[in-house]
This record gives structure tokens, sequence and C-alpha cells, in this order.
């Protein structure tokens, strides 16, 4: 008979990522005042609610599904499965770790993955190599870039993983949505057959509900960053990437919204800068550095610098229409998907991506941006010049492009990085 | 008779060509393009002549570097430079299809940048295809959806009228003939005495994607019986074939066969991987054209079709008696370099030999490849 702890040791990164939580959060806890880093404190809590939930999960035996970051965890909520998302394991475990991720880089590495393919693969695919995840399916959408389409054929040819994949078409159109939506419809029935069991659309209702409450929640919280100073701190920005990852469709991520908004609203009142006093207002239109989130802090309180958002926290979606017909929903389901953070921008031409930066920064009166180019996304590589154009004739403000690999420490020197951030810093003020 | 200084091959030196000059004084159009998953036929029943985007023999990047950055596939930063320094400006349209994250962007900096400089007149139109990253009925019947819609831009943009069936069965008859005999040449390497390398035919099927077909198919003609009539090559060199990201150039093909080894056969955008399916003649002729666009032998972007690429290695490495399979990346190639890293293990399996390389697109770093490539043939002795 197959006990417990073997079941669970199918998802051993998720027993280090729980460990790695809770004890982030005693010393969160113990060191920090209260409120001191509001979203750190607050998202950690959930964070290791849901962690905790699915280790359970993978204990009482139900099948562990990988799935691609923009393949949103609540589509599987009509099973009963332990979700792991492949990109934000990867992510979470090298922004927590001393060493991040490292040792499973090299072992893919050492495997023949090229180095300059995305790390946020990477990483799971190592842990997979090493037997640390054992996935009973996987499920990932055919975008948004050549690291996916090329790495996740990997679990299927070395590690034997059943794959489903729903084809995400290029291009934003009325036929685009409908495509996807069958896809996602025929992708979840597949992977049901896979994993013996049958979807359940009821639940799956049920949980874009609970997923749609907070959409007004971070709206409201969006349009609070438009006052000066802004009333959130930048770490809410990383700890808001991993609650739509890991959290989407859940209560937790609502009372986190929640709590966030009122948090946010205080500040607003009070005219509170989280750094003390803000100096610079910056708009990160990519990714943060996954390795090093101190870096949050340390623009709020040693530059003043504010991040007013990055990519994972200004791309919203109307809420999904659950009580019309099922075609609706999933009408609606494939239109957040191709709007999710990347895929919007991956999934179509660039013209809208540089024309919502522009506004954005008149909107959000910010004084510069921060493009982090990450060695994976090949398909941003040719659009931070034309940006920096657009932003230049159209608000005259600057852009810092910071070449690295944001979930490995090794490829860039953090120092390097925090000098070139200063340095950009000085010229604003 | 020998393919040496052969006016034919030697199209493949250069960007423009006689041809090319000689289409374009009789008022016609040429229409540029990156990738092979492009319907030919049917810009070619409207009129154009599609040329293949290559920058064989350009070494420079000081330009592209200002739009791209530099992890980005080293091929399509050498031809935006070119473009960027007027080397395109021949061309009066631009068709891009979302291939790969690196070609596919050359999409909006043609629009952006190379077709706004002052040098370009009138902007030129562009045309776009979405491929899926899956091979299935579902796939098939979108992009069927969108060569119809291509069909109808080009007709509004383009011809003024509609591309008839007349007119889609001529140039499918040209392109098939095209294909079949670039396949005869082809099976002329994998002889057990092989009648050409691997770098006259990369020559020769450059050439062929720049220059109108009906010339290609003259010369492809005249070539054939040239290498029929010519001395078998020495058969004591290593069999390689060539796997991986695109190559424009023979100085890396050269590079490989002059340390003593004879290409016999290729896994490549300018190799046979182009070469193996026709479009049908009968029925839907639009129909048939995107069939034999999306369901033909398929490259690393097709996310759900590796197993059928490895099958087909399989096949050309026991039909061309292969002693050894060099894969090879352009750095930044997340395509080729993932793929070359399953068929590197699935190779070692089999125990067939195999080199997995990266290198740049013009070759900065030949003594490199060149002791990691003679080691390898030490290795398969
Ligand atoms: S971070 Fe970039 S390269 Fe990596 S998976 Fe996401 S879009 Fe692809
Ligand atoms: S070599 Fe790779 S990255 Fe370059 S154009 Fe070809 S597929 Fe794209």
């Amino acid at each position: 008979m197959v006990n417990r702890t073997e079941l669970e040791n199918k998802v051993i990164p998720y027993k280090i990522l729980l460990e790695t939580l809770q004890n982030t959060y005693d010393l969160v806890d113990s060191i920090l005042l209260d409120n001191t880093i509001p979203s750190l404190k607050i998202g950690l809590k959930y964070l290791i609610q849901n962690i905790e939930a699915n280790i359970e999960k993978a204990g009482d035996g139900l099948p562990v599904v990988g799935h691609h970051f923009a393949f949103q965890s609540e589509y599987l909520d009509c099973f009963d499965v332990v979700p792991i998302c492949i990109e934000g394991t990867s992510y979470i475990l090298s922004a927590l770790l001393p060493d991040g991720v490292e040792k499973y880089y090299d072992l893919m590495r050492n495997w023949g993955h090229p180095f300059h393919t995305c790390s946020s693969q990477k990483g799971v695919m190592g842990m997979t190599l090493d037997d640390l995840f054992r996935f009973d399916a996987i499920i990932c959408p055919t975008a948004p870039c050549d690291n996916t389409m090329a790495s996740y054929p990997y679990f299927k040819y070395q590690a034997d993983v059943p794959m489903v994949l729903p084809d995400m078409p290029f291009i934003h159109k009325e036929k685009s949505f409908k495509y996807y939506a069958k896809q996602i419809k025929k992708g979840l029935e597949d992977l049901g057959k896979i994993i013996g069991q049958k979807p359940d659309w009821d639940e799956l209702k049920k949980h874009l509900e609970i997923d749609n409450k907070s959409i007004n929640t971070q709206l409201e919280i969006f349009e609070l960053k438009k006052a000066i100073p802004c009333p959130v701190e930048n770490f809410y920005n990383a700890m808001s990437a991993a609650v739509t990852i890991f959290m989407a469709g859940k209560e937790e991520k609502v009372k986190y919204y929640d709590e966030m908004l009122e948090s946010a609203k205080n500040n607003y009142r009070k005219k509170k800068h989280h750094g003390g006093e803000e100096k610079i207002r910056c708009i990160f239109p990519y990714m943060l550095i996954f390795f090093d989130l101190g870096l949050c802090e340390w623009l709020d309180r040693e530059l003043g610098m504010s991040i007013l958002f990055d990519i994972f926290n200004y791309n919203f979606t109307k809420p999904i229409r659950t009580t019309d017909s099922l075609d609706t929903m999933f009408y609606d389901m494939a239109r957040k998907g191709m709007e999710f953070p990347m895929m919007k921008q991956s999934t179509d031409f660039y013209y809208n991506f540089i024309d919502d930066c522009v506004n954005m920064a008149k909107e959000f009166k910010s004084d510069c941006f921060i493009f982090t180019m990450h060695i994976g996304c090949k398909q941003f590589g040719s659009v931070v010049q034309v940006l920096r154009e657009a932003l230049r004739d159209e608000t005259g403000i600057p852009v810092l492009m910071l070449d690295l690999d944001v979930g490995d420490k090794r490829m860039t020197s953090m120092k390097v990085l925090r000098d070139k951030i200063s340095l950009f810093a000085q010229t604003l003020l | 008779m020998s393919l040496t200084n052969d006016k034919f091959l030697n199209i493949s030196n250069s960007i423009k060509n006689s041809y090319l000059d000689e289409w374009k004084n009789n008022k016609k159009k040429v229409l540029g393009y990156y990738c092979t998953y492009i319907p030919e036929e049917l810009f070619y029943a409207a009129g154009f002549l599609p040329y293949r985007i290559r920058a064989t023999g350009h070494e420079l990047d000081e330009l592209a570097d200002i739009y791209m950055v530099r992890f980005t596939c080293g091929f399509v930063r050498l031809t935006l430079d070119l473009a960027l320094r007027g080397g395109y400006d021949f061309l009066d349209g631009l068709f891009i299809t979302n291939c790969c994250d690196h070609a596919r962007r050359m999409y909006e900096l043609y629009d952006l940048v190379v077709f706004k400089r002052k040098e370009i007149k009138q902007k030129p139109p562009q045309f776009y295809v979405a491929l899926p990253h899956v091979i299935n009925e579902d796939g098939f019947e979108w992009y069927l959806d969108e060569i119809k819609l291509l069909k109808e831009q080009i007709e509004q943009e383009y011809t003024l009228k509609e591309i008839d069936n007349s007119q889609l069965k001529e140039a499918i008859k040209i392109y098939n003939e095209n294909r079949s005999l670039l396949r005869e040449i082809y099976n002329l390497r994998t002889l057990d005495n092989p009648k050409l390398t691997g770098s006259e035919f990369l020559q020769i099927s450059m050439a062929n994607t720049s220059v109108p077909k009906e010339i290609a198919n003259n010369e492809l003609r005249r070539i054939l019986e040239i290498i029929k009539n010519s001395k078998d090559l020495s058969n004591n060199r290593k069999r390689i074939m060539l796997v991986g990201s695109v190559v424009d150039n023979i100085n890396f093909t050269k590079l490989v066969e002059d340390s003593g080894a004879i290409i016999v056969s290729d896994f490549l955008c300018f190799g046979e991987r182009n070469i193996l399916d026709d479009v049908d003649l009968n029925g839907d002729l639009l129909e048939n054209i995107a069939k034999r666009t999306y369901y033909r032998m398929s490259c690393p972007r097709m996310m759900d079709d590796h197993k059928k690429r490895y099958d087909f290695l399989l096949k050309e490495i026991e039909r061309a008696k292969v002693d050894g399979v060099i894969l090879q990346r352009i750095n930044n190639c997340d395509l080729h370099g993932c793929e070359n890293m399953l068929l590197e293990h699935e190779l070692k399996d089999l125990g067939i030999p195999s080199l997995n390389i990266d290198r740049e697109a013009f070759l900065t770093d030949t003594t490199r490849l060149q002791t990691r490539i003679e080691a390898f043939y030490e290795m398969i002795k």
C-alpha cells in the first residue's frame, strides 16, 4: 500500500517551498513591526495555506497536474487535482532560497538545455530530472514564447508525462477567442481522460466566480496608484504575481486583495509613502527581478522610487460571464487567457503594448521605465528601443534596460544592477 | 563538367542577382519572407517572386544592435542590419509568419523602422499569417481560414482582381516540378558514392529561393545533367547529417566538410525538409496549398511533432548511411537548441554518434568549431 509520505513525495519541491514560506513568515512576524510590509505578511499567510492544502491533496493521492503559468490554475478546478505551476514554482523558489534553484538549472544545462533558454521552465525541468516532481499530466498552451514551445516537449519525451496542448493563436481577433475557447474546453476534456476524471463545469463556474470577485478590488488598487505618493509598497507587485499564479480561483486571493485595498486606502488617506518620501515614479513594463525581490524594498527606502506596477499588475480582464451559456463562459476564459500578463503582449503585434505603456506613463505620471530584458523572452528582444523612442517622443521620459536572467543571479551581478539603477535615478533627480 | 563557379550556384553568394534585376526591370514585384511556412504558390500565382531573406556574406550587426538585443538570433540580427543598410530595398512586400520569436518580430521592425527610412519612397505592404503550433484538424481549419484571408488581402492590395484557379494551377505545377528536381539532385547526395557535396546543395537551394521558379527549373535541369555526368566524389569521407538552425552560408558547411567529411543528408530550412511534399493538383487548389504548408514535415516550432521529426531523422540516417549527426544551433535559438537536446539523448540511446554544437550566425569561432568537429570525426572512426 502506498503511504501518505510517498504520495506527498510526488511534490517534494512544494514541501521545500512550504518550509521556506513558513520560515520567512516567522522571520517577518518576529522582526517586522506590524504592517511594515503588509503585502509580504498577508501574502505569505495565504500562500502557506495554499501550498499546505496542495501537499495535503497530494498525500490523498490526487493526480499531480503541471500547468504553464498562462493556463490559469482556476481552470483546473473542474478536477480534483494538485495543480503545480511550472514557471511559478521555479521562480518563487528562486526568490526564497539563498541560492535559488541554481542546482536544478545546472542539472538541466548539463543535460543539454541551452543557457539562453528560459530559467522559468529550466528550474522545474531540473527538479523533474532529479525525480522531485512526478507529474501525472501536464497542460500547456502553445504560447507565449519559443521557450514554452521548445522546453515542454522535454517532459513528454524524457519524463514520459502525458501532455495536453491547447493551441493559443497569434493575434487578438474575435475568431482567435472562439478558437482558443474550443481549445481550452477540449484540452480539459482530454486532460480528464488522462487522469480518469470528468471535468465538472459547475465546480469550474464556482471558482471562476470566486476569481471574478477580486477583479474590481485589483482595479481599485490600480487606480489608487495614480495618487502621489503611491500608496502601495513596491513589494505588493511581487506578491500579487505569486497570488495571481498560485491562488487563482481561491478565496485566499480575494482576501489578499481585500486586505491590500484596505492598506492602500489607509496610506492614501494619510498621503503615506512606504519608503518615507516618494522621489521617483517608475513603471516596470515587464517582470520584476525574481531572484532579488529585496530590490523592491531597496527602491522604496533607498531611492524613494515607487514601482507603480510590473507586467503582472497592469493587465486586467473583464469578469468571466458564468450565468449565460457554457460557450460564453469558455469564450471569456479564452479572452482572459489571451489577455493574461505576457500572453497579451506575446500573442499580438507589439503596437498595443507600446500604446499602453505611453498611456500609462501619462496617466500615472511616471518619471521613467525600467525594462528587465530577460534572456528567455526573445519575443521582447526587439521592442525595447522602439518603446524607448515612443516614450521619448510622446512623454519625454527615459527607459533603463537591464540585461539579465530574472531567475538566475549568476548571469548579472546584482550589485552592478543596483549601481545602474542608482546612476539612472541620479539622472532623474 | 563540374559545379565549381557555376553561375547558378554563385547566385547564392550574393543577396541580389541578375534574374532578380530583370524581373524588377519588367515592373514585376518581389516579396520577401523569412520562414519556409509560406504558401509560396499563392504569391507566385499573384505574380510575385517570393524571395527568401538571407544575410549571406553580411557580417555587420552594429545597426541591428540598436533595435534588437544581443540575445536574439544572430541570423535575424544580420538580416535586420542589412535591411537597415538598404540591402533589401528591392522588396515590394513582406510576408511574415509566427515561425519563431525572433523572425516574427521582424514584422514590426520592418513596419516601424526599416520601411520608415527616408530611402523608402512608398511603404511596401506587409502580410501576416498566424500559424498554429500544433498539427491537427482544428489547427488546419484555422490555418485554411488564414490563407483565404491572405488571398483576399493580396487581391485587394496587389492584383486588384481575383487570383483564379488556372493561375493557382500553373503556380502549383511549377513549384511541384521545382521540388521534384531538387529531390532528384538531393538524392544524388545520399548515394554510396555521392555526386555532390552538402555545400553545393546548399548553394543550389539558396539560389533556388532567389530567382523566379521557371528560371530555377531550367537551371536545375541543366545542373542535374552536370551532376549526373560528373565523377563520383571520394567515398572515404565521414558521412554526416547536418541538423538544426538555419544555415545561409557555405562557410559553415565547408568547415564541416573540409575536415574530412561530406554532408549526405540534412534537416535544415534550406534543405530536404522543405522539398519533401508536393501540392495536390486535384480538388480545391487553395486548400491543397494550405494542406502542404501546414501538414508538411515540421520544424521545432510545431510543439507536438517531435516524434515525427525524430522518426524521419532515423529513416534518413539509414537511407543515407550516415556515420554521424551534427546537431547545431545558432546561439539564442531556443527552438533548435531544445530540439537538439532531445535528439542528442535519443541518438545516444541508439548508439548513433552525434555532436551537439552552438555557433554564431557568421563564423567568428572557426577554430573552436573545427577542433570539436575534428574530434568528433576521430570518435566515429
Ligand atoms: S519568462 Fe519569457 S521566456 Fe520565460 S516562459 Fe515567460 S515569456 Fe517565455
Ligand atoms: S535559427 Fe532559430 S532563432 Fe534563428 S530564425 Fe531560425 S528558428 Fe529562428
